[in-house]
């Protein structure tokens, strides 16, 4: 480097961070300067260092707004000083035409809130338990194995969060890399009894690992404490307040019921669950009260609780995997060499019969393989996501069209402009300014319309989103970028189309009154397309959800109270059962009282059994002789149970699908061996009832039996006592008070079965309210649209109508002329969006359900006639009035 | 027109560019009001300020002869618009009107 030349880093600089246009006259006036420097007289050397030293401050005296930022930001895109004619424009405009500023603010506010409320949706799935500090190294185990009972060549596993029992201490003993580990079992539920408060509640069974490893906050207690005994309890603040009201639940013992009472002390409160975790417990035990908790710790073939682990920071998870397939081999390679040999069907040898996956706990809430309560599927997002963006389309077409159309009445304004010396794309940011005007308007609207609707979209989503939970700075950008976007979307056609206007002839008035944009009758049929999609869509939902809950199910599901007897896998149970019926019947308006191991929608058992060398399974139900009566299930064959032979408690009763599966020809003189018995030849069948839905619509009726025997098939837990229709109230009184007067120490929970039956079709409900929701909006907003477009149409056509009339056409004449474009642009549309609606309606919403509706013409025909009538009454209103409008009055002018 | 507001760095600058013609580039300017002001101003405010100008339309710019003083970079030479020069005369004119308000020295 030569001594007398400027420093390298420093023109360096100056070229990285000043603006190319500058960048030659500000370097050389730079040079020039330093050369200056170097004249001035003295010592070289110093001369030389000063006024290197004055380059370099130069330089970083240019790094300054006005020059790094000249035109970087493209502000000179949009002329600064015309923006004040432009909001006055617009805002004149939006005043002068208020039905078309209100149907396209309408619009568009609504397609706004709806995308508002969709990234809310998907911003709370994506912040599903992100909130633990540990969260990285948490990990939820889970096991793949190779189902042998029921082969399916298209997916031979069967994955589950299920886990043995014992699993857990193995894991924390013989794996370095589990720091923590907790089981989980969040499916209980138990009699809580304080004092003379004695209710139902949920139980969920933890380690005391727990605590150390989630953030889940105590708000009193010690985190390290607790689960050291076996009788520790923690609760949430709610259950305290439900129990102790205010006093300090702390040190208190209170006694739990799950298959036996037994006493806790309450040792700690926790802070409850938010609506976005994974786990929603109220009441945690220590695993080992869990029932039958000896019995599984040492079986390796039971699985029964999920299990979390925490790793070491950093831990490899290739080896992890690796170590967790050592612990399938040394705990479990006997059993599966055993289960490998008994399956049914060849198993290949490279085939693993059993593995252990993991999934990390931030993903769980996603992973919708593998079965949780709290699971979702992210398919639902889209899905969400399509339904905004499918409103938001067809609001912009509204903002298209109407403005296109309305567009006659500025064709003088873009003239004048354009004459007083306007470049084109002036006038497209004009258009666009006032296009993003309207949409900041609608942002406002739309963001009220967020607030009043959150609390019902909560409700159809199963969510607790609060607006001001949302990391506010993005939610705020995301809506105002979503904004400008349908501003930019929405405004952009009509810009480019009215500033394409031609002055000369604009001002010479040459151009026809008719509308000339030929784009719009494509953006028109897209609109009727869109719609006619969401109609047939929900037509289709709401037939198929009428027929699944008015469907004959085969028994009565009327008038049927279930109240569970609260006593537990027992033998007790059925005791309370007799004593209850005992009682029960004394009163006129009860008819029956029945039992059963597990009542509709509550549960069911299957079992599996191997016949002639071929793996069976059929549903069992225990129940006793008043089952079939009370629920009105139809025999087709044989007799009922009969309560005075003593041998029916071996026998069976099947269903037509078991008779189907077996190929029996004369059932009656069957047997089935279904407990696998080497001796005998299984349980006499005594009878055949009807195919009835005992699971819900989803799936076909499959092989089935019901039962006596209490050691086989399970006690009777469930009552289901039918009453008369006269007078519900005043019987479900009695039985209360039945209840209360027999087992005062007992909750009394019950539901009607017709209830629990439709509980089964929550969430297809809750899709079908969303669908016809956002139908409702789109037609709505689809139908404000075409009442804006007839409108000016028919204002278009007042001239022509008025000649129409004198030269003697008829009232209808006019009505079917004005009308007879909207009728064709809709059958068009109706017609592209058919199959459509079809594909996408079977492939995701009836794929779900075995008992389906057929979809026949008259579904299309249903829903083609109900939207050309809406149709036809949106544009109906300014037909009449144009074609009711007295000749002389619109032809007087000319 | 009359709206329009010009700071006093600006009319200094604004008035060196008159002045110098067609030598007006940023190191000239900078010079000059060293010379016949006795001040000394910062290369880069004066560049920002003719840019300033630039964009009220007061100055045009175009690219100038290199020299070797420079490193055979070119220089952007600075041309008082028509409406730099009204603005410049408005100025003058408006202090001259004020000027004579000011109640002059009278010997009675």
């Amino acid at each position: 480097m030569r001594p007398s030349a400027p420093p390298d880093f420093a023109l360096r600089f100056l070229a990285w961070f000043c603006p190319s246009a500058l960048y030659e006259g500000v370097e050389g006036d730079l040079l020039e300067a330093f050369h200056e420097d170097l004249k001035a007289a003295g010592d070289t050397r110093k001369v030389v260092r000063r006024a290197r030293w004055r380059f370099v401050w130069n330089v970083f005296k240019f790094f300054r707004p006005g020059v790094v930022l000249r035109n970087r930001f493209t502000i000179k895109l949009f002329n600064t000083i015309m923006i004040g004619n432009y909001f006055k424009v617009a805002s004149r405009n939006i005043q002068k035409q208020k039905l078309y500023s209100f149907i396209n603010s309408f619009g568009l506010s609504i397609g706004i809130a709806f995308c508002i409320l969709i990234y809310l949706y998907i911003e709370d799935e994506k912040s599903f338990d992100q909130f633990h500090a540990n969260k990285e190294n948490i990990f939820r185990i889970e096991e793949k194995q190779f189902d042998t009972w029921q082969h399916n060549t298209k997916s031979p596993y069967q994955q589950s969060a299920w886990l043995q029992t014992g699993l857990m201490k193995v894991l924390k003993s013989d794996l370095a890399e589990v720091e923590y580990a907790t089981r989980y079992s969040p499916d209980a539920t138990g009699i809580f009894r304080y004092q003379d408060k004695v209710f139902t509640e949920k139980i969920t069974y933890a380690d005391a690992d727990f605590f150390k490893m989630f953030s889940f906050r105590l708000l009193s207690g010690n985190a390290d404490k607790l689960f050291q005994n076996k009788s520790d309890a923690v609760i949430t603040a709610a259950v305290a307040r439900k129990y102790f009201g205010d006093d300090d639940p702390i040190g208190r013992t209170v006694t739990i019921d799950n298959e036996g009472e037994k006493s806790f002390t309450i040792v700690a409160l926790i802070e409850a669950p938010p609506a976005n975790s994974s786990f929603d417990f109220q009441i945690l035990l220590p695993q080992e009260n869990r029932p039958y908790y000896e019995k599984h710790v040492d079986n390796w073939g039971n699985f029964n609780t999920p299990t979390f682990v925490q790793l070491a920071p950093h831990t490899n998870l290739d080896g992890f995997r690796g170590n967790l397939g050592k612990l399938v081999e040394k705990y479990m390679g006997d059993r599966l060499e055993k289960w490998r040999k008994r399956a049914t069907v060849p198993i290949p040898r490279d085939v693993k019969m059993f593995e252990f996956e993991f999934t990390r706990l931030t993903d769980m809430h996603l992973k919708k393989e593998i079965g949780w309560h709290k699971v979702s599927d992210p398919q639902y997002s889209l899905i969400l996501g399509a339904i905004a963006i499918l409103i938001m389309t067809i609001a912009c077409i509204n903002y298209i069209s109407l403005a296109l159309t309305t567009s006659t009445g500025r064709r003088t304004e873009v003239g004048i402009r354009k004459v007083v010396g306007a470049q084109k794309n002036q006038l497209v940011y004009q258009f666009g300014f006032e296009s993003i005007l309207l949409a900041l308007i609608s942002m406002v609207a739309g963001l009220g319309l967020v607030l009043l609707s959150l609390p019902v979209f909560n409700e159809f989503t199963e969510k607790g989103i609060r607006l001001l939970d949302a990391d506010l700075i993005s939610l705020f950008g995301v809506i105002l970028g979503i904004t400008l976007l349908v501003g930019l979307i929405a405004g952009s056609y009509p810009a480019l189309f009215l500033s394409g206007f031609r002055p000369v002839e604009v001002l010479k008035g040459r151009f026809s009154s008719r509308l000339q944009a030929g784009f719009a009758k494509p953006l028109v049929v897209l609109q009727f397309a869109l719609s006619s999609f969401l109609i047939i869509s929900s037509v289709i939902m709401y037939r198929q959800m009428r027929f699944v809950t008015t469907k004959d199910l085969g028994y009565n599901q009327n008038q049927i109270l279930v109240i569970p007897t609260q006593k537990g896998w027992t033998e007790e149970s059925n005791r309370t059962l007799a004593q209850f019926r005992t009682r029960a019947t004394q009163e006129a308006d009860i008819i029956s009282v029945a039992g059963t191991s597990s009542s509709f929608n509550q549960g069911w058992s299957r079992y599996g059994y191997k016949i002639d060398g071929e793996q069976k399974s059929a549903y069992v139900y225990a129940v006793d002789p008043q089952y079939i009566p009370t629920l009105d299930i139809k025999l087709v064959l044989g007799r009922n149970f009969d309560p005075s032979i003593a041998s029916d408690s071996s026998v069976l009763i099947v269903n037509e699908a078991l008779v189907r599966d077996m190929k029996w020809e004369d059932p009656l003189n069957e047997y089935l061996n279904w407990q696998e018995d080497s001796l005998g030849k299984g349980s006499r069948i005594i009878g055949v009832v009807k195919d009835y839905n005992f699971r819900s619509l989803e799936s076909a009726v499959d092989p089935m039996f019901l039962s006596m025997n209490k050691e086989a098939a399970g006690y009777l837990i469930s009552m289901l006592v039918k009453i008369s229709p006269e007078n519900i109230p005043g019987t479900m009184e009695k039985i209360s008070k039945i209840w209360k007067e027999l087992y005062p120490d007992r909750p009394y929970d019950y539901a009607f079965l017709d209830d629990d039956i439709a509980k089964q079709y929550k969430s297809y409900q809750r899709w079908m309210s969303i669908m016809g929701l956002s139908t409702a909006f789109a037609v709505l907003i689809s139908c404000l649209g075409l009442f804006g477009l007839s409108g000016i149409n028919a204002v278009n056509r007042t001239k022509e109508i008025g000649i129409r009339k004198v030269m003697g056409a008829e009232l209808s004449n006019i009505f079917i002329l004005l009308n007879k474009q909207f009728v064709g642009l809709s059958l068009i549309a109706f017609v592209i969006a058919a199959p459509l609606s079809w594909y996408v309606i079977t492939t995701l919403f009836l794929k779900d359900f075995y008992a389906k509706i057929t979809i026949g013409w008259e579904l299309f025909a249903v829903s083609v006639l109900l939207g050309l009538l809406l149709a036809l009454l949106t544009v109906s209103y300014h037909a009449i009035k144009v074609a009711l409008s007295n000749p002389a009055e619109t032809l007087k002018y000319e | 027109m009359n709206k329009e507001y010009l700071g006093e760095f600006e009319e200094l600058v604004l008035t060196m560019v008159g002045i110098l013609q067609e030598e007006a580039y940023g190191n000239a300017i900078v010079n000059e009001i060293k010379q016949r002001t006795r001040r000394e101003v910062n290369l880069s405010g004066v560049h920002v300020t003719l840019y300033r100008l630039e964009d009220k339309g007061l100055v045009k710019s175009s690219m100038g002869g290199a020299t070797s003083a420079r490193g055979g970079r070119r220089k952007r030479i600075f041309q008082v618009t028509n409406a730099g020069m009204a603005m410049l005369r408005a100025m003058k004119e408006s202090r001259m009107d004020l000027w004579k308000l000011i109640p002059q020295l009278k010997f009675s």
